[in-house]
């Protein structure tokens, strides 16, 4: 193994964190203040820092959309030392009906509006399946470093 | 968990001015859409939103405003908004809605309007 594979492999094990939460409003903010701390810790500008945490926010609605039960379960990586990739998983209830009537989301715009900020903010971004569950990941580089 | 939120209103020259402070996401957006509603319901078509308080809002807020927003418009009136953090305003220019909202820099220039 070189050097570069060998900071690499250590990147990516010391530097994942793990965010397992029940789909509660008032919960979104753990996800925010997880984006923030490793993006702190990974010397992300003040600016991208906030970039972050809003994209972190949306990444989570792009996957919660009508539903209102379950569980998210979001991942925070280093795939490199000036990358930061979080990945959010809406894992349902195995009775829970998509669009449901108690959806945390009343405005039909709000969807358009996620990915328009999405696209923004990070330099990747995107959907896929794990197993059944919905899941979306975003990718962003740093440009700027914290003092 | 409790989070930095806070909504208070004053009427000035008939025209009533939604004073939002703290962060506007998922979990505080409703108060916001509540208190919004309420004033169109009662019959105020021109609601002016201060977001000089606002530290975070994400496309929840945007949402609520843009449905109040149109309610304004459909009783005869506007919403105005009020914004001087350039960090908040970015979030109304990547997404367009610069071009949608009338947004001022302070609160006496959205009442003259």
């Amino acid at each position: 193994m070189s050097t570069d594979e060998g900071r690499q492999a250590t990147l990516v094990t010391e530097d994942v964190v793990e965010l397992s939460l029940p789909v509660r409003a008032d919960l979104a903010v753990l996800a925010r203040l997880t984006a923030a701390t490793v993006a702190s810790r990974a010397h992300f500008g003040v600016e991208e820092i906030e970039d972050l945490r809003l994209a972190v926010d949306e990444l989570c609605l792009t996957v919660l959309r009508g539903d209102t039960t379950g569980r998210l379960a979001l991942c925070f990586e280093r795939p490199a030392e000036d990358t930061i990739e979080i990945s959010c998983t809406y894992i349902r209830h195995a009775d829970a009906s998509s669009g449901a009537a108690g959806s945390l989301i009343g405005e039909e715009d709000e969807a358009s509006l996620s990915l328009r900020i999405l696209e923004a903010l990070v330099d990747e971004h995107g959907h896929d399946l794990e197993g059944e569950n919905p899941r979306a990941w975003l990718r962003k580089r740093r440009v700027t470093e914290s003092q | 968990m409790e989070q930095t939120f806070d909504i208070s209103e004053e009427v000035r020259g008939g025209v009533p001015i939604v004073s939002v402070s703290g962060e506007i996401d998922v979990a505080t957006a409703p108060g916001l859409r509540e208190q919004l509603q309420g004033l169109v319901a009662a019959g105020h078509a021109t609601v002016v939103v201060d977001l000089l308080g606002v530290t975070f809002l994400d496309s929840t807020a945007l949402g609520v405003l843009v449905g109040a927003l149109k309610r304004c418009r459909e009783a005869g009136g506007d919403l105005r908004l009020v914004i001087a953090e350039p960090r908040i305003l970015k979030v109304f220019e990547i997404t367009g809605l610069t071009e949608v909202f009338t947004i001022t820099p302070t609160i006496d220039e959205a009442r003259s309007k």
